[in-house]
């Protein structure tokens, strides 16, 4: 009988250590632990023993039936614990707070960049300006019809005697003349980025916007070196195989005055929906006038240099391809708006 | 200004077989530029825009001449048709069937001829289809006849109902104050002195001169004698007129620019021809033509040298004067001096040798010249501004989960105290004064947006401080407003924010009332001129010795003012951290340190009894 015990211990304990999953070792429970399982059964034998070995026996069954249970209960843990430790990678993360930066910071980030590799350094003057270098020392007529009060905003204060009215600036042109005036002997090569303002808002103005100025002037800077640096932003920023144009156009400041225009990224040139046979048009440039850099005390039979102004915000739409349809949206406070972009 | 050009038409003054789809591709790149083209099959029309200075092109025949001009530089044959006219009769400064009386400040070349007998009927078709493609209605052969002329030459004309000219008398000058005209569209405009009219011999109103013509003179089916009216005004007085009554004719934007005035008189002599082949009539034998300033030939000096330094590229004279001849001027060589002779079409928009140099360049063509950046030395004089200190400041927020926003500058009234700039001229008014604070935007911003959670939302921004007498201070502010955040929460972003720069500048974080909102600002200049060089420092060599300690208050105490309190206490404490209040027991974490060993046990006890002493005693 103490054998048939021992026999029947070793085999159990060999069976529940290779259980690997909970029903079958509640199986296991019952065929040896259950009313009638294997270990049962010989209890009920005890009664056929003699004498003094019935205690020693009990004992011994008794030890081995808290064994069992002690091993199942450690088996049963062992079991869960795995199936614990199996990774589930399909559970979401915890995000850290996502936060998010405007597309015009971005934008204005880029651009001061690409500019900035090629000897540019950034500038900001001022929104509220004097008309003087918004417009007078810009080369503009006095009846140019930006001086108008239906496209410039005007500050409510007495003019100044010799700078004019305080407007509000609708360009970063007004920038030229205060930054050679700062540097007062070229070379200038210069990126003013500033906030403008134009009175009117509709689905692709807005009356506060962005614009970046690009100021060159040193001694025998031409056409050809323009058509250089406009390339180079438009390979650097838009992407390699792109191309810009120049067209004729009209500005006071600039002599010649450019249109610029840069080959559509989506029908490569052949000319699509988006774009007019091929081009996009990217904003103006030119030669800086002699009456500005006179203005701004330099001798244009000595120097001579080119300047350009687009829109932030535009510029970058057309590098992303973003079609936003109202440009306003840009300015919205709606935070599923400004987390978009 | 955007006009719309037949092909058809176009093709009557410029012959050339290119097709419709390379005159306009040719054209933008060395002209004016082509928007698209409209129509199909035979009423094709080109949508060009003319800029301001550019008036001579705005016209089939201006177009036309610069398409003879542009084309050939592309290898294509193109030929300008002169114009013709079958008009003989004589100039002259009086005639027996007009009397005048002219401001001749307002108004540079006054044509006038009379033509009898004419017959009011509908134009023919081909006439009125042109017009249609040009975006005009056809109404009568007579008034279409001026519209013609004006679309055909750029020069616009008027045609007023003889017989309703009372004395045949005319006075052209200043309106009144206060004077009214009903217009030929039946609407009224109450004058001011720099409008332009035409008063007749019975004191009538009968124009408005270059903007639209008076009703009172107005041509009808009844109309039999008519006076064909060619002028050019005051480009300034016409400018103003339109503008302050909202007409913008064609006329009035074409005159606006200043014309030619030497291109009246092929213009009246047209619409003479037209006149008596379509509407029959008899014209008398002279024109009257008032012309005070012939203006003197014009004629600009530059050099071989000068064109090609601007261009950047070695052009020689004779490919120099090609390109101008090209286009209508007289260039000379006086060895490499150059005098260039301007044609009268030009001579308003061409005043300075860098105008010569962009019409060799666009003739020559932009695309024909290399692209190189310029070589030379690069500046190192910058402006002063640390933009990488801004973009630092922005990108940190947005990493500690700031979301960045753009707001107007422009507020209303209520967002502004007493002092600030106001605008003359607003859109509206609620963007009528220049902001002084970014606090009421960010406020209504975050309005906007308070079903959206826990947000923190911030700008970088100037604020616009009036000086007198001067322009304001804009000062670059950096603000933001949490929503949802505990104030414990909102200033640990802030705090790391000042760590991450090494800035000791005071955190002004404040709750808005009424509301979970809490407000913080900075001045980035100041932000900027806080930051502390970072210094090294040496490991410790000695551990600390951490404990956190609970202290009891009867009354509310501030935080800040216990922290500095224990630090105080002993130079051994070296950091105190606030961990936890509850009800009125404030936990701080308190670390042990001695530069020079590591303290033992019985040693921090004896600083710990001095703060226990310090909060119990």
């Amino acid at each position: 009988m103490k054998e048939e015990i021992i026999n029947l211990k070793n085999q159990a304990l060999a069976q529940i250590t290779e259980i690997d999953n909970l029903e079958d070792l509640k199986d296991l429970q019952i065929t040896y632990l259950g009313r009638n399982g294997r270990l049962s059964k010989l209890i009920k034998k005890i009664k056929e023993v003699k004498g003094g070995d019935k205690k020693e026996i009990g004992i011994q069954i008794n030890q081995t039936k808290k064994t069992l249970l002690e091993l199942i209960a450690s088996q049963k843990q062992k079991i869960k614990s795995k199936s614990n430790t199996e990774f589930d990678e399909t559970v979401p993360g915890i995000l850290p707070p996502v936060g998010n930066l405007h597309l015009v910071t971005k934008a204005i980030e880029e651009i001061a960049k690409t500019f900035k590799a090629i000897g540019f350094s950034q500038a900001r003057y001022n929104e509220v300006e004097w008309d003087y270098f918004g417009f007078e020392s810009l080369n503009f007529t006095k009846d140019h019809p930006a001086r108008d009060d239906w496209e410039t905003f005007f500050v409510d204060v007495p003019e100044d005697k010799k700078l004019g009215p305080m407007i509000l600036t609708p360009h970063t042109s007004s920038g030229q003349v205060r930054e050679m005036k700062r540097v007062g002997t070229p070379p200038i090569r210069m990126v003013n980025i500033a906030k403008c303002y134009r009175r009117q808002a509709d689905v692709s103005h807005v009356p506060m916007f962005h614009q970046f100025e690009g100021l060159v002037v040193d001694k025998n800077i031409s056409i050809v070196n323009l058509k250089g640096t406009l390339d180079y932003f438009a390979q650097n920023f838009f992407g390699e195989s792109r191309k810009t144009r120049l067209r004729p156009y009209h500005f006071p400041f600039t002599e010649p005055s450019f249109e610029v225009d840069i080959s559509c990224d989506v029908c490569e040139g052949s000319g699509c929906k988006l774009c007019k046979g091929g081009w996009l048009e990217l904003g103006g440039a030119g030669m800086v006038h002699p009456n500005v850099l006179r203005n701004g005390g330099i001798d244009p039979k000595i120097y001579s240099g080119f300047a350009f102004g687009w829109g932030v915000e535009r510029t970058y739409m057309m590098k992303e391809g973003l079609k936003i349809p109202d440009i306003r949206l840009l300015y919205s406070s709606n935070l599923q708006i400004l987390k978009q972009f | 200004m955007d006009i719309l050009i037949p092909d058809n038409w176009l093709r009557d003054h410029l012959k050339t077989t290119l097709n419709s789809k390379e005159i306009a591709k040719f054209l933008s790149l060395c002209g004016p530029s082509v928007e698209k083209i409209t129509g199909t099959g035979k009423n094709l029309a080109y949508q060009i825009e003319i800029t301001t200075n550019r008036v001579d092109s705005a016209s089939v025949y201006g177009i036309a001449r610069e398409a003879s001009a542009i084309l050939p530089r592309f290898g294509v044959k193109a030929h300008l048709v002169t114009l013709k006219t079958k008009s003989t009769q004589k100039l002259t400064k009086k005639v027996v069937y007009l009397k005048v009386n002219i401001d001749e400040k307002l108004c540079s070349r006054f044509t006038a001829c009379l033509v009898k007998n004419v017959k009011i009927d509908t134009s023919p078709k081909w006439l009125s289809d042109r017009l249609i493609l040009s975006g005009i209605r056809p109404l009568n052969n007579i008034v279409d006849i001026s519209n013609y002329i004006m679309l055909e030459l750029g020069q616009p004309v008027h045609m007023f109902d003889y017989q309703k000219i009372q004395g045949s008398e005319m006075k052209l000058r200043c309106a009144k104050k206060g004077e009214t005209i009903q217009t030929l569209d039946g609407k009224i405009y109450e004058l001011k002195e720099s409008d332009i009219v035409i008063e007749d011999g019975g004191k009538k109103l009968i124009d408005l001169a270059g903007i639209m013509g008076g009703n009172a003179s107005k041509i009808d089916e009844k109309t039999q004698d008519v006076l064909v009216f060619v002028q050019t005004y005051n480009p300034i007085n016409i400018r103003k007129t339109s503008m302050r009554l909202g007409v913008r004719t064609l006329a009035a934007t074409i005159f606006e620019k200043g014309p030619d005035s030497a291109g009246v008189e092929i213009a009246v002599r047209r619409a003479l021809d037209l006149v008596v082949k379509i509407a029959k009539g008899k014209p008398e034998s002279k024109i009257l033509d008032i012309y005070a300033s012939s203006k003197k030939k014009k004629s600009i000096s530059t050099s071989l040298d000068f064109i090609n330094k601007k261009l950047g590229v070695n052009l020689t004279p004779k490919e120099i004067s090609q390109c101008l001849q090209s286009l209508g001027f007289n260039p000379v060589w006086h060895k490499t001096n150059l005098e260039v002779d301007i044609p009268s079409y030009r001579a308003n928009d061409i005043e300075i040798e860098e105008d010569i140099v962009e019409e060799v360049a666009r003739i020559f063509g932009y695309h024909a010249l290399p692209s190189k950046i310029m070589e030379g030395e690069i500046p190192t004089s910058k402006q002063g501004i640390n933009f990488d200190f801004e973009y630092n400041l922005k990108n940190t927020l947005k990493g500690f989960g700031g979301v960045e926003i753009y707001t107007l500058s422009l507020v209303p009234k209520s967002f502004v105290g007493n002092e600030a700039l106001k605008l003359k001229n607003p859109l509206g008014l609620d963007s009528q004064y220049l902001r002084t604070s970014l606090k009421p935007s960010l406020r209504q911003a975050a309005n906007e947006n308070l079903t959206s959670g826990k947000f923190h939302l911030f700008e970088m921004a100037n604020v616009y401080l009036p000086n007198k007498n001067n322009l304001p201070e804009e000062k670059l502010t950096l603000a933001g407003i949490f929503s949802d955040f505990s104030y414990r929460e909102a200033k640990g972003i802030l705090e790391a924010l000042l760590l991450s720069i090494n800035s000791k500048e005071k955190i002004n974080l404040k709750a808005i009332s009424d509301s979970k909102l809490y407000y913080y600002e900075f001045d980035v200049v100041s932000l900027e001129k806080s930051i502390h060089l970072k210094r090294f420092i040496a490991p410790k060599k000695f551990p600390s010795q951490i404990e956190d300690i609970t202290v009891s208050f009867s009354e509310k105490p501030k935080v800040g003012e216990i922290i500095e309190k224990i630090l105080k206490l002993d130079g051994q404490i070296e950091k105190v951290e606030f961990i936890d209040l509850y009800k009125n027991s404030y936990t701080f974490r308190i670390s042990y340190r001695n530069e020079n060993k590591t303290l033992t046990n019985k040693e921090v006890e004896k600083i710990r009894e001095k703060i226990l002493k310090r909060f119990y005693s």
